[in-house]
C-alpha cells in the first residue's frame, strides 16, 4: 500500500457570528504522510479544532484546499472520506452497546455480518476491551469509554484518523497511560494521524511533528526537540517550555552576529539572531528594541562576585533529577528560572547570585513578535 | 452577635434546638393531600360497587355497575370510543409534530421563537370552544364545507363522531409532542451524530440509526402526555360527539340525566382504569435506558441548508400552525360578528357583541378568576414545599409523596369532579354548591404541575448553597426564604402561570360540581354553545383566551424565558 499524503494549502475559515465576522484560521498549510503523527498544539481558540474539522468536512472551509493523495477533498461530504475520529466527549452512542458501537462503521459500508464480528472482536482485543462488548457506553469507565471510540474510529481502516482533544476528560495518571497507547495502536496500525491538543507536554511526548497554532495562523510546525531548541518566534519560545526573556537594544549587528545591550547597561554577544522575513531581517539592526530569549538549563547561576547579570535567589525547588533556580533580576522581563543539574555552592534563598549565557544557546528576536 | 450571647455559656450556643417548622409544614401538607386527595378517590372506589340508592355498606357490596359495560350497549361502545379517540388522537399528534419538530431542529427557520411562542397557543386555548369553531369551518353548513362542494365537488363526512373528535384533539395536543422533541433535538450533543457522519454513515443513515432512537423515549414521553388527556378530555366530545359517547361523556350523562353516582363512579373507575393501562403500556416501552445526551457544546447539529429543504420545512411548519391557531381565530372572527343568521359568512360586524354580553359575561369571568387565583395559591405554596421536600429530604415513603401528588394527572377531570360530588354531597364534610369545592378541586387537579416546576428548578440549585446557608445558622425558614425561595422563584412562577391559565377555562371537573352561583366562563361558554347562542359563547371565549394569552406572554417575559419553555 503506497503511503497516504495529506496537502493542507492556504487554509482558511470566517465565522459568521452575531457580533460580526471572526477569522479562525487564518492561512493555513501543511503537509504529512504515511504513518505520521502530526500534532496541532495552542492555547483554546487558536484554530486548530477548526483546522481539524474542515479536514475532517464537519466545517467547510472559507478558502483553501485540502487534497488527500491528490484528491481534492472539497468534492466529498464528511461521510464519504474514509476518516476515523475520535471526539474528545467520545461521542459514542447511548443506545447501543459497545460491540454495536465498534460495528456502526462496518455496517455502514454494507461490511458481511459474519465479517462484522470477527473484525470487531480482532479490535477490541487490540485495545484491551474483549470482555467489555456487550456492555452500554454508561456502564463504562471513562478510560474504557475513550478506548472504545479509538476502536470505533479505527475499525473500518480509515485513511487518516483523527484526535480532537481526546484524553481532555481523563485524570492525570490515565491520561500519560492512554497518550502512551495511543502512539502504540497508531504506529501498529501505521495510520496517519492529526492530533489536538492543548497540553504540550501531551503534544511533545508522542508526536512525530507539532505545529503550534496562535489566534488562526500555524506560528511553526516541526519535531519536537527542533521545535523546542529553535522557536521562531516569541509565542513559541514562551508556549513551548520554560523561557527566560531579557528585553535589549541592538547597538551592533552584522552577517555572523549582534551586539546588544541589556537595561542594565550590560553588553551582550549574541550568534543567533531569529530572522524569518525581510522585514523582519530589516528590524535586526543597529538602534532597534529585541528580545533576548534563554531555556532555563542554558543559563548559568554563581555566587555573587563572579562576571555577569546581578541577580537575587527568590525560591530553590528541589524537582529530583533537576534543582530549579527562581530569581529576581532587573535585566529580565517576568521571573527568570535556571534549571541546574546540580546544587551551587553558597546559593540559599535570598542570596545575591549572577547569571551566565553562553551566545550559541541565546536567540535574539526583534521586537516586533508579539509574545 | 448579641451581649447576651457572649455573657451565657459557650455551651448554650450549642443547645440543640428542634427545627420545628419543615415538619408542621410536611404535616399540613399531608393532611390537605389525604383528606382532599386519597379521601374522595376512595369514597369513589367504594361508591362504584354500591347500587344505586343504596346505602354504603359492606352488605350492599355488588358489581352490577360494572355489568353494564358487558352488555354491549351504550356503556360497552363508549368504552370502547375512549381507547379509539385515545389512540388515534394520539398516533395522529405524533405523525404531525414529529416532522415539524425535526424541522425546526435542523433547517434554518426564520423567526424560530415566534414560532415557538405561537405553538403554544393551541395547548393554552380552551378545546371544546375551538372544537366549536370546527363546526363553523366543516360542519354541515360550514364554510370550508361549501367551498370545497362549489369549487371540487367534494362532500365531507359528517364532523360529528370520531374524525372530527380527532381532528380537534390532534390539533389542540400535537404541540406537546413538538415541544418536547424539537427541545431534545435542540439540545442534543452534535458529536454523536458527527461521529456517525466521519465513519460514513449518510444523512438518512444517522436519522433512523442514531437521531430516532435517541429521541424515541422523549416522542414516548409527549405520546403518553397527549393520550392520558385525550382519554380525560370532555370538552371536545362534548361538542363534536353527537351520539358518539365516550367516558367522560357518558359520566356526565349519568350525573346530570339520572344524577346516578354510582353508575358515574364506576364509568369514572373505567376511565381510570383505562388510562392507567395506557401508562403502564408506554412505560413498557419506554423502559429501555433513557437516553440523556444534553451537550454544553453551542454548536448546534448539522443543518440542512438547502433550498428545498428549507422550503419544505418552513411550509410544513406554517401550515401545520395556521390549521392549529384556526379555530382561534374563528372564535374571534366570530365574535366581532352582529348578525349571522342562514348565511355564509355574516352580513353585519361590530363590537355589538361584547356590548350585549357585558351583563352576561363578567359575573363568569370574575368567578373564574376569583376561583383560579385561590387554587393558585394553594398550589404555589403546597407544591412548592412537598417539591423541596421530595428534591431534598431523605425519607421512607418519599414514593407515596410523589405518588398521591402525580396521581391527579392521570385521573381524567371529570373523574375527579365526580369523586368530588359523591364524597362532599353529603357525609362528614358537606361542600357542594360552594366555591370551596372548586377551588380544592382545581387545587388538586394541577398541584402536579406546580410539584414538577418547583422540582426541576430544585433540581437545579447546588444543595451547597443551602447547607452553607445553615452553616452560617440560619434555621430551615429563614434558608427557604433568603435562599431557596429566591433561587426557585422563576421555577415557582412558571409553573404558577401555569397552573392559573389553565384553570380560567377548566371545564372538566367544573361541569360536574359547579353551581348556579359560581358559574364559570367555561360553564358560561358551555351553556351559550348548548342553547345555540354562539355569537354570545364565541365573544366571553375570545375573552378568556386574550386572558389566558396575556398572562402567559407576561409571565415568559418576566421570567425571560420563551412562552414555549415554559411548557416544556
Amino acid at each position: 500500500m503506497a503511503a497516504h499524503v495529506l496537502a493542507v494549502k492556504e487554509l482558511r475559515k470566517v465565522f459568521d457570528t452575531d457580533q460580526g465576522q471572526v477569522l479562525a484560521v487564518d492561512d493555513i498549510s501543511f503537509e504529512l504522510s504515511g504513518d505520521e503523527l502530526f500534532t496541532m498544539l495552542g492555547p483554546s481558540g487558536c484554530g486548530k479544532t477548526t483546522t481539524l474539522r474542515m479536514v475532517a468536512g464537519l466545517e467547510t472551509a472559507t478558502a483553501g484546499s485540502i487534497f488527500f493523495d491528490g484528491e481534492d477533498f472539497s468534492g466529498f461530504s464528511s461521510f464519504q472520506r474514509n476518516i476515523g475520529m475520535v471526539f474528545q466527549s467520545y461521542a459514542l452512542f447511548p443506545h447501543m452497546t459497545v460491540f454495536e458501537n465498534t460495528a456502526y462503521g462496518l455496517r455502514v459500508r454494507g461490511m458481511a455480518a459474519a465479517d462484522v464480528g470477527g473484525k470487531v472482536g480482532r479490535i477490541l482485543d487490540l485495545l484491551g476491551l474483549g470482555d467489555l462488548a456487550k456492555r452500554y457506553p454508561a456502564d463504562l469507565s471513562g478510560g474504557q469509554q475513550q478506548r472504545v471510540s479509538i476502536g470505533r474510529a479505527l475499525v473500518y481502516d480509515p485513511g487518516m484518523l483523527l484526535l480532537d482533544e481526546p484524553l481532555a476528560n481523563l485524570d492525570a495518571k490515565l491520561r500519560v497511560e492512554m497518550r502512551e497507547e495511543i502512539r502504540r495502536i497508531q504506529k501498529e496500525l501505521g495510520i496517519m494521524s492529526i492530533y489536538v491538543t492543548h497540553d504540550q507536554e501531551e503534544a511533545m511526548s508522542i508526536s512525530d511533528r507539532v505545529a503550534v497554532f496562535n489566534l488562526g495562523r500555524l506560528m511553526q510546525a516541526g519535531p519536537p526537540h527542533e521545535v523546542y531548541a529553535n522557536p521562531t518566534s516569541l509565542f513559541v519560545a514562551d508556549f513551548i517550555g520554560k523561557a527566560n526573556f531579557f528585553p535589549a537594544r541592538i547597538t551592533r549587528s552584522d552577517n555572523s552576529g549582534a551586539k546588544v545591550a541589556l537595561a542594565s547597561g550590560a553588553e551582550l554577544a549574541l550568534e543567533r539572531l531569529n530572522a524569518i522575513e525581510p522585514e523582519e531581517e530589516a528590524q535586526i539592526a543597529e538602534g532597534f528594541d529585541a528580545t533576548v530569549m534563554v531555556r532555563p538549563e542554558h543559563l548559568g547561576i554563581a555566587q555573587a562576585g563572579g562576571g555577569g547579570l546581578p541577580c537575587r535567589v527568590r525560591r530553590i525547588q528541589f524537582l529530583g533529577s533537576t534543582i530549579r533556580y527562581h530569581a529576581e533580576c532587573a535585566d529580565a522581563a517576568g521571573e527568570v528560572i535556571v534549571d541546574s543539574t546540580r546544587l551551587v555552592g553558597g546559593l540559599e534563598e535570598g542570596s545575591e547570585a549572577v547569571l551566565a549565557m553562553a551566545p550559541a544557546d541565546s536567540i535574539l528576536y526583534h521586537k516586533g513578535q508579539a509574545r | 452577635m448579641t451581649d447576651a450571647a457572649h455573657a451565657g455559656p459557650a455551651v448554650a450556643r450549642l443547645r440543640r434546638r428542634i427545627d420545628w417548622l419543615p415538619y408542621a409544614i410536611g404535616a399540613v401538607t399531608i393532611f390537605i393531600l389525604v383528606v382532599f386527595l386519597l379521601y374522595p378517590i376512595v369514597k369513589t372506589v367504594m361508591f362504584s360497587f354500591v347500587e344505586n340508592g343504596k346505602e354504603l355498606a359492606f352488605a350492599n357490596l355488588t358489581l352490577i355497575n360494572f355489568e353494564r359495560f358487558l352488555d354491549g350497549a351504550t356503556f360497552t361502545k363508549s368504552l370502547w370510543h375512549s381507547i379509539v379517540v385515545g389512540v388515534l388522537t394520539t398516533i395522529v399528534s405524533t405523525m404531525l409534530a414529529l416532522p415539524a419538530a425535526y424541522a425546526m431542529a435542523r433547517v434554518p427557520i426564520p423567526f424560530r421563537n415566534f414560532v415557538l411562542a405561537l405553538s403554544v397557543i393551541p395547548i393554552i386555548a380552551p378545546p371544546f370552544i375551538g372544537a366549536y369553531s370546527w363546526i363553523i369551518l366543516l360542519g354541515r353548513r360550514g364554510i370550508i364545507t361549501h367551498y370545497l362542494d362549489i369549487w371540487f365537488g367534494i362532500e365531507m363526512p359528517s364532523l360529528y363522531g370520531l374524525y372530527g373528535i380527532v381532528l380537534a384533539l390532534s390539533l389542540h395536543y400535537f404541540p406537546y409532542i413538538f415541544l418536547f422533541v424539537q427541545g431534545a433535538l435542540a439540545a442534543s450533543d452534535p458529536t454523536i451524530e458527527e461521529s456517525a457522519d466521519v465513519m460514513g454513515a449518510s444523512r438518512w443513515r444517522i436519522l433512523r440509526t442514531i437521531t430516532f432512537p435517541l429521541v424515541l423515549p422523549t416522542i414516548s414521553a409527549g405520546a403518553l402526555i397527549v393520550l392520558v388527556k385525550a382519554l380525560g378530555n370532555f370538552g371536545v366530545p362534548a361538542i363534536l360527539g353527537g351520539e358518539y359517547y365516550v367516558l367522560p361523556t357518558l359520566i356526565y350523562y349519568q350525573v346530570h340525566g339520572y344524577f346516578n353516582l354510582n353508575a358515574a363512579s364506576a364509568i369514572a373507575l373505567m376511565n381510570v382504569l383505562v388510562t392507567l393501562v395506557a401508562i403502564l403500556l408506554l412505560a413498557r416501552v419506554n423502559r429501555k435506558r433513557r437516553f440523556v445526551t444534553v451537550t454544553s457544546i453551542a454548536r448546534r447539529a448539522k443543518q440542512h441548508t438547502g433550498l428545498g429543504a428549507q422550503i419544505a420545512a418552513n411550509a410544513y411548519i406554517w401550515i401545520l400552525l395556521v390549521a392549529a391557531l384556526l379555530p382561534q381565530f374563528v372564535i374571534l372572527f366570530t365574535s366581532f360578528a352582529e348578525r349571522w343568521g342562514g348565511t355564509l359568512f355574516p352580513t353585519a360586524y361590530g363590537f355589538g357583541n361584547y356590548i350585549t354580553t357585558w351583563e352576561e359575561t363578567t359575573t363568569p369571568i370574575i368567578n373564574s378568576l376569583i376561583l383560579s387565583s385561590a387554587a393558585t395559591l394553594m398550589c404555589v405554596v403546597f407544591g412548592t414545599l412537598a417539591a423541596y421536600t421530595a428534591v431534598r429530604k431523605r425519607f421512607k415513603g418519599k414514593w407515596a409523596l410523589d405518588m398521591t401528588i402525580m396521581l391527579p394527572f392521570v385521573l381524567p377531570g371529570i373523574v375527579t369532579g365526580v369523586a368530588y360530588l359523591t364524597t362532599f354531597n353529603s357525609g362528614l364534610i358537606v361542600l357542594t354548591g360552594t366555591a370551596t369545592i372548586l377551588i380544592l378541586a382545581y387545587f388538586v387537579r394541577r398541584i402536579a404541575y406546580m410539584y414538577r416546576a418547583v422540582a426541576a428548578a430544585v433540581g437545579q440549585i447546588d444543595e451547597k448553597i443551602e447547607e452553607a446557608s445553615t452553616m452560617c445558622g440560619a434555621t430551615w425558614g429563614r434558608t427557604m426564604r433568603k435562599v431557596t425561595v429566591p433561587l426557585i422563584a422563576p421555577g415557582i412562577m412558571a409553573g404558577g402561570i401555569l397552573v392559573f391559565s389553565t384553570l380560567i377555562t377548566e371545564i372538566s371537573v367544573t361541569i360536574i360540581i359547579f353551581s348556579a352561583r359560581w358559574k364559570t366562563i367555561s360553564i358560561a361558554i358551555f351553556e351559550f354553545l348548548t342553547s345555540d347562542d354562539v355569537l354570545e359563547a364565541t365573544t366571553i371565549g375570545s375573552i378568556a383566551i386574550m386572558i389566558t394569552l396575556l398572562l402567559v406572554f407576561t409571565a415568559s417575559k418576566l421570567i425571560g424565558r420563551n412562552m414555549a419553555d415554559m411548557f416544556r
